[in-house]
């Protein structure tokens, strides 16, 4: 896997770029532990200052430096998306897997739930969240939430594939030789999806992330926790376009575009990976 | 040879695919009434032309048969070393205690066995760590010997499947097999995608291991040249029975059924000018066979019996068998 890794680095360029790009984002989400103001503190440095030296990316109309602001507001964001990411891919991973090995009953059963969670409407239901939750909503349990609806796309996925694979003869003859059926998904049949699930993970985050800035954005979620749907939020209830603090808005929304294009180009390349015709070339190696 | 105790004994066996759909059921007899004895240190061959029951007639007696093939009939008992496992009669930890260690199954399309996204090590250690109870080094040593043996490098245990041959993987593949030393073998076909030269050279490696082992092996495969060459006894399927067994060298100089004459008379001999004859007709559909024999539609020797009665297995001299009116006029009823 490392090799891997290392060739795309060295031959992909999307992959090069969105690497560099996704870097950069961590390393500025890093940032925060070293901040000097805590994130929730406000009118702790003069309000509405354009962009300078002393407050790079300027300050807001609560007097908060947006600099260390954004830092504490992507790591909340990038968490949120991981979040999301790695419960859905445990759901779709354990769903897909079982379904497509065990078949017949199980997997009619387990596909016509997969299939519920397919044609439901996210953002109403998202929104709804909200309006019962009210004050108990915390971005842990929006992350939940989203997890529980974000994996049906990729279980079906990965059902397709171990449909497949369940018939190879390396299946046959693990159950030949008497391996349990745990073993056979995890030993034999994970490493087969582990590409796919590369790569949806990417395309998770950037769904969960883009959701996550639209609920904040209209002030569905918790807004007291930074994140950048959040802090778009806040600039929106200071006007802050109309009051021409346009830093406050433009750099928050260049971030998460960063972060975006970032995940997208890993997507790409990853997928490019995937492709058995482009794999071909790789064998060998 | 068959000894007192035959290794394995198949009686009566019935396999059939039983399928019911929206009210539409179907059943495919692909394995109706087989007998059959496999002794000690034996090579036996099953012969047919493709979908005669061969591979579900082993599946069955390797007890690896999922829905919708179901066994009705018959039972499949093994004697390792005095002790029977009558194998639809067995609980399934008894059967997982005979895999690998004492039965072990080569399947068709067999260097496809190998998980093509792990090393080779890891589908010995998948496969066969469970069966050997030693600590990982040693049966590292186990592993490693074993390929010396079958004269294979052990660093193929650090490749991937796709950095090896066809023919390295069908070697690799009967190596994970043996690894155990089973006293029993099951080949299904494993020589059926190589070409001539690889195929020796494999049919020799899995004679040495099974001399080597003193294990019996069922081999099945439709290639006639390659049971002439390996097998010590050979049985003939057609449409799902057995109609003929009895020692090759026998059966290659005096087949007896007729359906036998045609296979062996169809092989093509040194100096033979002659263009050949083919039978009439196909095989028959196994979800409807014919009454009767199942042969008698194509027999140029069918007789008003064969139409209505299924013709016994009839034991002769030297322990041959066949299934045939027309070859044992004495077991017309």
């Amino acid at each position: 896997m490392a090799r891997v890794l290392f060739d795309l680095l060295r031959f992909n360029r999307e992959f090069t770029a969105g690497i560099i790009l996704l870097g950069f984002v961590v390393i500025f989400a890093g940032l925060s532990f070293v901040s000097p103001y805590p994130p929730n503190d406000s009118y702790v440095v003069p309000f509405d200052l354009p962009p300078s030296w002393t407050h790079l990316l300027g300050t807001t109309s609560r007097g908060q430096d947006l600099f260390w602001l954004l830092t504490f507001a992507i790591r909340n964001t990038l968490l949120f998306g991981l979040t999301v990411a790695v419960i859905s891919r445990i759901l779709s991973l354990t769903i897909g897997l079982i379904a497509g090995y065990a078949g017949g009953i199980v997997d009619r059963i387990l596909m016509s739930i997969n299939d519920t969670f397919i044609v439901l409407p996210l953002f109403p239901i998202l929104v709804l969240f909200y309006f019962v939750m009210r004050d108990s909503m915390s971005w842990v349990l929006l992350a939940l939430v989203m997890a529980c609806l974000g994996w049906a796309y990729d279980a079906r996925l990965i059902r397709s594939v171990s449909m497949s694979l369940r018939t190879r003869e390396f299946t046959e003859t693990s159950i030949f030789s008497g391996m349990p059926m745990r073993q056979i998904l995890v030993q034999e049949h994970l490493p087969f999806v582990m590409p796919i699930v590369f790569s949806t993970t990417m395309n998770n985050i950037n769904w969960s992330i883009g959701l996550e800035v639209t609920l904040s954005v209209l002030g569905f979620t918790d807004i007291n926790t930074p994140t950048v749907g959040v802090l778009i939020y806040w600039a929106n209830q200071h006007t802050a376009l109309v009051a021409g603090v346009w830093w406050w808005i433009f750099f928050p929304v260049a971030l998460v575009i960063i972060t975006f294009i970032g995940l997208f180009l890993l997507a790409v390349s990853m997928n490019e990976f995937i492709d058995p015709r482009s794999r071909l070339s790789r064998i060998g190696n | 040879m068959a000894t007192a105790a035959p290794v394995l004994a198949v009686s009566g066996l019935r396999a059939y695919y039983q399928t019911s759909s929206f009210g539409v059921e179907r059943e495919v007899r692909a394995v109706d009434d087989v007998s059959f004895e496999v002794g000690a240190n034996e090579i036996y061959g099953l012969a047919g032309e493709s979908s005669c029951g061969k591979t579900t007639l082993i599946k069955t007696i390797a007890a690896a048969i999922r829905p919708p093939l179901r066994v009705l009939a018959g039972s499949v008992v093994f004697n390792f070393g005095g002790k029977t496992v009558d194998v639809y009669d067995a609980d399934q930890a008894e059967i997982d205690g005979l895999r690998w260690r004492h039965l072990s199954y080569i399947m068709q399309g067999s260097m496809n066995v190998l998980n093509p996204v792990r090393r080779v090590r890891a589908s010995f250690v998948d496969f066969a760590f469970r069966h050997i109870d030693k600590p990982m080094p040693a049966f590292t040593d186990i592993v490693e010997t074993h390929l010396k043996r079958l004269h294979l490098d052990p660093g193929v245990l650090d490749a991937y499947p796709h950095q090896l041959s066809g023919g390295m993987r069908q070697r690799v593949a009967i190596a994970l097999a043996t690894v155990c030393r089973p006293e029993f073998i099951i080949a299904d076909e494993p020589t059926a995608a190589l070409d001539v030269i690889v195929q020796n050279g494999v049919l020799a490696m899995i004679r040495e291991v099974q001399r080597e082992i003193g294990s019996s092996l069922i081999f099945v495969t439709h290639d006639l040249a390659v049971h002439a060459n390996l097998c010590d006894r050979l049985g003939v399927m057609y449409a799902g029975r057995l109609v003929e067994e009895g020692r090759t060298a026998e059966i290659f100089s005096r087949p007896l059924h007729p359906y036998t004459v045609h296979l062996i008379g169809s092989l093509p001999r040194i100096g033979e000018v002659e263009p050949k004859k083919g039978l009439e007709g196909t095989p028959p559909s196994l979800a409807d066979p014919p009454p009767g024999c199942r042969f008698h539609p194509r027999c140029p020797l069918a007789m008003e019996v064969c139409r209505t009665h299924v013709p016994p297995m009839a034991t002769l001299e030297s322990g041959r068998r066949v299934a045939c009116f027309a070859a044992v006029p004495e077991s017309q009823p």
